[in-house]
């Protein structure tokens, strides 16, 4: 991974500076300050709000803090708070789990669309493009249009469920109990499908068609070559699709701060969005820090899962080289 | 794979298609009628339409201002992308002690979601007094990992030969970066100016929690707080949400390419 790269530096060393009287020791470490140079700022960047943060927030979790008064030693009397005495904890980290576990349904349809564009008929791009279109768009807005498609009296998901009969008048998708969750989970699959769909072509794609040819050959049908081949060849790619999802699970912020502000009570509130109000409303930074480190930990031990699931590979950035 | 009918294939994804595309159609249908929100049962294609909404968000809301905040912000990110993230690109096609360990650092800065950095993120960024400004705003996206690795594959794809052949031809450096490196590493660059301009562009929780200043407002803040302010009653929400999806969306259908081939060799958010 980290190899191949050049041997450059002394070679100009020996070409350039004077002829190689000076043995490149001075180029060298001239060169050596420029590259770190170079990923000082990045690494300042990721040193001030990746790795600081990281360790600031766990450190926060264990202590009695507020912007108004000094820090003091808490152990684990947060931890202690939120496993025994906060239900709507509970609530939240049991909806942020179904609203992982959801990501399935959306990888499973993104995957049909996935095959029927891969196939060589006209116009595949315009519907990867429109598949793929809703990705992008700022979320505040897509939450709120589905807000509004999912409108008690005006909303257009109700108006085609009473045309055709399934129900009798306009359910409140939005303010119900039982229905606010899968209201979200829905405008949410509806946003990130074309990214699962993008992943998962890029899998198909890099399939031989060779092999293809020789299962055709060897007299295997259309639903074994999907099931012996398609499958396993795009495994990391279906669990990439899965990272993906979990990760949507945090960005899902946006959509459900717009559609539902985490309500009715706390039936919608997910982890992220029980963090923020802990925090930026109630300026309980340091019960705050302990949920988030909870949070955290749930989507390292999820990732990892899937990583392991996918044989390492997925998540895994080609570093080329 | 010739031998199917290819009509059904295309009337699967013509009803997936228009499944995805019935939001965009009526939010938009809204915005030019506003008739969905009075009456019921909705109509299907837009009656009368008129731009009274789009006006009325005009005088509603300091739109401007909002589109300004947002372009200064995506600006500075966009730029302190493309610059932090070659620079660092390049330094690590080069060997140097640490290299290892700077690499898998990276990588595991990748899997901390800035989401669970939340809190002392605001900390930090309030300490800086940066609270309330485009810098504080800009700061946490201003490198972003995949690119860097997508910048890292792209000036090691440059053969070395062509740019020592240029050096013993007595090219000056500054002008191998221009007319050779710059030119090999165009696609690099575009998709990382595409993917930092969306993230910066549709980011919301950063600045919903270090922007208290009215007048500091993104288009996103001013959206979710023109949302508080109307509720749903009126067409002219739906109007706002046209106006901030159109940009992102036509930025979008531009740079497709460069912005799928971003997104799928990193493939984490952030």
């Amino acid at each position: 991974m980290a190899g191949g790269a050049d041997n450059a530096p002394a070679l100009e060393g020996r070409r350039r500076g004077l002829a190689g009287l000076i043995p490149g020791s001075r180029k060298r470490s001239r060169d050596l300050a420029l590259i770190w140079l170079f990923l000082a700022p990045s690494l300042a960047i990721f040193a001030i709000y990746r790795i600081v943060p990281l360790i600031w927030n766990a450190v926060l979790s264990f202590q009695f803090w507020s912007p108004y008064k000094p820090a003091e030693f808490a152990g684990l009397y947060h931890y202690e708070e939120m496993l025994f005495y906060d239900d709507a904890f509970w609530q939240t980290l049991w909806n942020t789990l179904i609203f992982m576990a959801s990501a399935p349904v959306g990888i499973v349809f993104a995957l049909a669309v996935a095959l029927l564009v891969d196939t060589n008929i006209r116009g595949r791009n315009v519907y990867r493009t429109i598949f793929f279109m809703s990705y992008p768009v700022m979320t505040v807005a897509v939450g709120i249009i589905w807000q509004w498609l999912f409108n008690e009296n005006v909303g257009l998901i109700n108006y085609v469920l009473i045309e055709l009969g399934i129900i009798d008048r306009g359910i409140p998708f939005l303010e119900s109990f039982d229905w606010a969750l899968p209201s979200v989970i829905l405008a949410s699959i509806w946003q990130v499908i074309g990214f699962y769909m993008i992943i998962l072509l890029t899998g198909l794609q890099s399939i031989p068609p060779s092999l293809y040819e020789a299962a055709a050959i060897d007299g295997a049908n259309a639903l074994q070559r999907f099931r012996r081949i398609t499958l396993p060849l795009i495994r990391p790619s279906l669990f990439l699709c899965f990272v993906v999802g979990i990760i949507n699970s945090f960005t899902a912020f946006d959509l459900i701060f717009v559609m539902t502000g985490g309500g009715p009570g706390h039936a919608t509130d997910l982890l992220i969005t029980y963090i923020y109000s802990i925090a930026f409303r109630l300026s309980k930074f340091d019960y705050a820090a302990a949920i988030t480190v909870v949070n955290f930990l749930l989507f390292l031990a999820l990732a990892f899962l899937a990583n392991r699931l996918a044989g390492g590979e997925a998540g895994a950035v080609k570093t080329g080289g | 794979m010739s031998r199917y009918p290819h009509w059904p294939i295309h009337l699967a994804l013509s009803i997936a298609s228009a499944a995805m595309l019935v939001p965009f159609y009526w939010v938009l249908k809204t915005s030019l009628t506003g008739e969905n929100i009075f009456t019921f049962p909705p109509s299907l294609l837009p009656e009368s339409p008129h731009i009274f909404y789009y006006v009325d968000v005009w005088y509603a809301i300091p739109f401007l201002r909002y589109l300004f905040n947002s372009i200064i912000v995506s600006v500075i990110v966009v730029v302190a992308n493309v610059v932090l993230n070659a620079m660092a690109g390049y330094a690590l096609t080069r060997d140097f002690p640490g290299k290892g360990a700077t690499i898998l650092l990276f990588l595991s800065c990748m899997m901390i979601p800035f989401q669970v950095t939340i809190i002392p993120a605001y900390l930090i960024t309030s300490e800086m007094g940066l609270l309330n400004s485009y810098v504080g705003m800009a700061l946490p996206l201003a490198s972003t990992i995949v690119c860097i690795f997508v910048f890292k594959a792209a000036f090691e794809a440059i053969p070395k030969s062509l740019i020592d052949a240029a050096r013993i031809d007595g090219v000056p450096d500054w002008m191998i970066v221009f007319r050779i490196i710059l030119p090999l590493t165009k696609p690099a660059i575009a998709t990382n100016v595409i993917l930092s301009f969306i993230w910066s562009w549709n980011s919301f929780l950063w600045p919903l929690v270090i922007v208290r200043d009215a007048q500091m407002q993104t288009l996103p803040l001013g959206l979710a707080r023109f949302l508080s302010v109307v509720e749903d009653t009126t067409g002219a929400l739906y109007a706002f949400c046209v106006m901030v999806l159109v940009p992102g969306l036509i930025i979008f259908l531009l740079a497709q390419k460069e912005f799928i081939t971003g997104l799928t060799s990193g493939a984490t958010k952030g």
